[in-house]
């Protein structure tokens, strides 16, 4: 079978960071300026020519780019003569408008993946055009690299590319995360979870016999974590239950029969919402009322944090009044896989303490089934 | 009606063909020897289970024909009904007393053995606390219990410690269960400490050694004799299929633990008992091993010379602690090429690759066989070397 891959570079991703300007939404001229140097193309043409080393099935790759910095440029360096350009933009400074046009342009050639250098603003920026249509799979190259898509380094992510044209691995969630630029600049880390992608991720596999396997599907194992929140709620239903953010509790708010909200908390009781989308005002006005709550979270692919991204509505004050031992962590076990260690980063010193003190939480990642994984702070 | 119950036996094995997932059965045409005839070709044998050569030993082959001659070819019978011989109470004794336990229960297999047991062990309101890398059978015991389970990092006994004080919070009873010998990798698991958390915390420990029977510990006594704690261990689960040359599994430990178990286990309950000729090989098996320590010792001897050589070539052998030494390569392929090669050259060792082990760790995985002389070492040694160097691994 052809992988169709789309091929898309944002050349002055990642030039804000070393003059401080941590990112460059509106302010490349103020970069440049600064003495900003591109990056993004080195790391492209590193990951290709990496993937190129690796792979063993060229002819069977149908490349799909824009023209220029943008695409064509870095694969010809790379050693890649063999590609389409099915986008050439207007002008030589480039904008995040001509990779919403490569989008458009990779979703009409039906490509099976879109692979992108750049960082969380150009993972947005795909992602509001593709949606939920093609996976993503980023080569980290930006100042923010916060969302799911990215591989850890461009070697990692030439890796993935590999494993996903020899089809070995499976499709998942992937977050994709932004923080508002300006405010960021002022110093305000506001990191908010935009919306939930398509990634690539590794199948979970169940040892059959001695050395046969059956994988099950992303879905298959969401089932099972469902299944397993059931028996909870079931077991606990004078218990207030606050639904975090994300794919894998969204399918099972769904499978409960629950209208939630993906990208906010929601509150639910008896199996029924009785507040979706809550601030942090809400959520303690509830918390007021119910003695007995626990807290559902999973964590973000690739980065691991369950609090303090995207989730900033579950302030220091609520998590103390939940209790950390009232956390329920759910993820499948190739998202685990993919996560250094489960994180918090909350800047509140008696929380630091508290979860640095469990060390360790209890991620359930089956029906019934759990496993042990460290916890990090950031401080 | 439109309803096809039979196109997906054929639909799924081709799959299985497509993917190069299916099992390519090799036909063994001598006995399971250190020398054997492997699809016509003769070939040192690296993966046979049957460490000590005791399946060709003469003491094992005249009890299998005695006791065939004395009671028969087969039993007549499950063990719960008329299938209970004299001979296989006489086992269970022997072993009993070889492994320093009160009591012993022999089953059909060693996979009988888990499926059987393990379910029986924990109910819902337990938890399984088990070892990342647990052999398939394991596995498969304990995905048919309805207990909480729990996973910890291999070998990792602050993982262990940790989750052991999340089980002590919520749980009625905790079974902590692992692999003694791990299969892919020839590491041990450290049983000591695990008797000792499971002591702290009021858990049951269940070992599934089907790999250290007749090769770790005095005289091959297993895991529990390797650590100096016979007797600790609740469940020392087994088999006589391995080291021991023969067929069946087993387990030891207390009385109150076998009259439990073979009045619980379905697959013991359900299932013939072995024929005369096993249970009487399984005797004598027991016996050599009491008697002929030289076995034991020359696995040994050639384990540590083999090991030894390939690393001062410079292949990666892991972290093996065991006759079970990996040579790690790295890509699959690689993996399957260097046992194809080392097949033409005359040895004959499997490659295991993901995701058996990490993509990235693919293998071959040589099990030492005391049959074999320093002059066969020596020969696949050097074949070992030379294919090392020619696919560039070391």
């Amino acid at each position: 079978m052809i992988s169709k891959i789309g091929f898309v570079v944002n050349p002055i991703a990642g030039m804000g960071g070393k003059v401080g300007l941590k990112g460059t939404d509106g302010v490349l001229k103020k970069a440049i300026k600064l003495g900003a140097k591109p990056i993004a193309t080195q790391k492209a043409v590193e990951t290709v020519k990496k993937f190129i080393s690796i792979n063993s099935k060229k002819d069977k790759i149908k490349w799909f780019t824009c023209k220029g910095e943008m695409g064509s440029n870095v694969l010809k360096k790379a050693g890649i003569k063999n590609f389409e350009i099915v986008y050439s933009p207007k002008y030589n400074s480039t904008s995040k408008l001509d990779t919403k046009n490569a989008s458009e342009k990779f979703i009409e050639e039906k490509v099976d993946l879109i692979l992108f250098c750049g960082g969380d603003g150009t993972a947005r920026d795909i992602f509001e055009i593709v949606k939920t249509r093609i996976p993503i799979l980023g080569i980290p190259s930006g100042v923010k690299m916060h969302s799911g898509v990215f591989g850890i380094s461009t070697s990692a992510s030439a890796k993935t590319l590999n494993e996903f044209v020899n089809n070995n691995l499976t499709i998942g969630d992937a977050e994709i995360m932004d923080l508002n630029e300006e405010k960021y600049r002022k110093g305000e880390w506001k990191i908010k979870l935009f919306g939930i992608a398509k990634g690539i991720v590794e199948p979970t596999y169940i040892q059959v016999g001695k050395s046969t396997f059956e994988t099950l599907s992303d879905n298959e194992i969401k089932d099972e974590l469902y299944e397993h929140i059931l028996d909870e709620i079931e077991k606990n239903n004078d218990c207030l239950f606050l639904f975090g953010s994300g794919g894998t509790i969204d399918y099972i708010a769904n499978k409960i029969g629950v209208k939630n909200s993906l990208l906010g908390i929601d509150a639910i009781y008896n199996k029924k919402v009785i507040g979706t989308d809550l601030n942090e005002q809400g959520i303690l006005n509830l918390l007021r009322k119910y003695l007995k709550v626990k807290l559902l979270l999973s964590p973000i692919g690739a980065q691991g944090f369950i609090l303090g991204r995207g989730n900033l509505q579950l302030s220091p004050e609520i998590i103390k009044i939940i209790g950390i031992d009232n956390i329920i962590v759910v993820s499948t076990p190739a998202k685990l896989a993919s996560i250094p260690a489960i994180r918090v980063d909350m800047g509140d010193e008696e929380l630091d303490r508290m979860f640095a003190e469990k060390e360790f939480i209890m991620v359930v990642i089956g029906y019934r089934l759990s496993r042990v994984v460290k916890i990090q702070t950031l401080t | 009606m439109n309803r096809n119950s039979k196109s997906f036996l054929k639909e799924e094995y081709d799959e299985l063909v497509k993917k190069n997932f299916d099992w390519k059965l090799r036909i063994l045409e001598s006995g399971s020897t250190p020398h054997s005839i492997v699809d016509g070709k003769k070939v040192i044998m690296l993966c046979s289970n049957n460490y000590l050569s005791l399946s060709n030993h003469p003491k094992l082959i005249k009890a299998a024909i005695d006791a065939a001659k004395q009671y028969g070819a087969g039993s007549g019978s499950v063990r719960a009904i008329a299938g209970t011989m004299k001979l296989h109470i006489e086992v269970e004794k022997r072993l009993a007393k070889f492994k320093r336990t009160e009591s012993s229960l022999i089953y059909q297999t060693g996979f009988a053995a888990n499926a059987g047991l393990i379910p029986q062990l924990v109910g819902k309101e337990d938890i399984i606390i088990s070892d990342e890398l647990n052999h398939g059978s394991i596995i498969d015991g304990v995905r048919l219990t309805k207990a909480e389970r729990a996973v910890y990092k291999h070998r990792d006994m602050g993982e262990l410690e940790k989750v052991l004080i999340e089980a002590d919070k919520k749980s009625r009873r905790i079974l902590i269960i692992t692999d003694g010998v791990f299969s892919m990798d020839g590491d041990i698991a450290p049983m000591d400490k695990i008797v000792k958390l499971a002591s702290e915390f009021g858990a049951m420990t269940y070992v599934d050694d089907a790999h250290g029977e007749g090769v770790i510990g005095e005289d091959g006594r297993g895991i529990g004799a390797h650590f100096n704690i016979e007797g600790k261990i609740d469940v020392e689960m087994g088999t006589f299929s391995k080291a021991y040359g023969v067929v069946g599994g087993l387990i030891a430990g207390s009385q109150n633990l076998t009259n439990f178990a073979y009045n619980k286990s379905r697959t013991w309950l359900l299932s013939g008992s072995h024929p005369p000729a096993v249970a009487g090989a399984q005797l004598a098996a027991i016996d050599v091993l009491e008697t002929e320590p030289e076995h034991v010792k020359k696995l040994w001897d050639n384990t540590n010379y083999f090991k030894k050589e390939l690393i001062s070539m410079g292949f990666d052998t892991g972290e093996s602690e065991t006759p079970i030494t990996p040579v790690i390569v790295g890509e699959s392929s690689k993996a399957k090429e260097l046992s194809n090669k080392l097949f033409t050259e005359g040895i004959f060792a499997l490659p295991i690759v993901f995701p058996m082990v990490a993509r990235d760790k693919a293998r071959i995985r040589t099990m030492m066989n005391a049959g074999l002389t320093k002059k066969d070492l020596d020969f696949t040694l050097e074949k070992f070397e030379k294919l090392g160097k020619q696919l560039d691994i070391i």
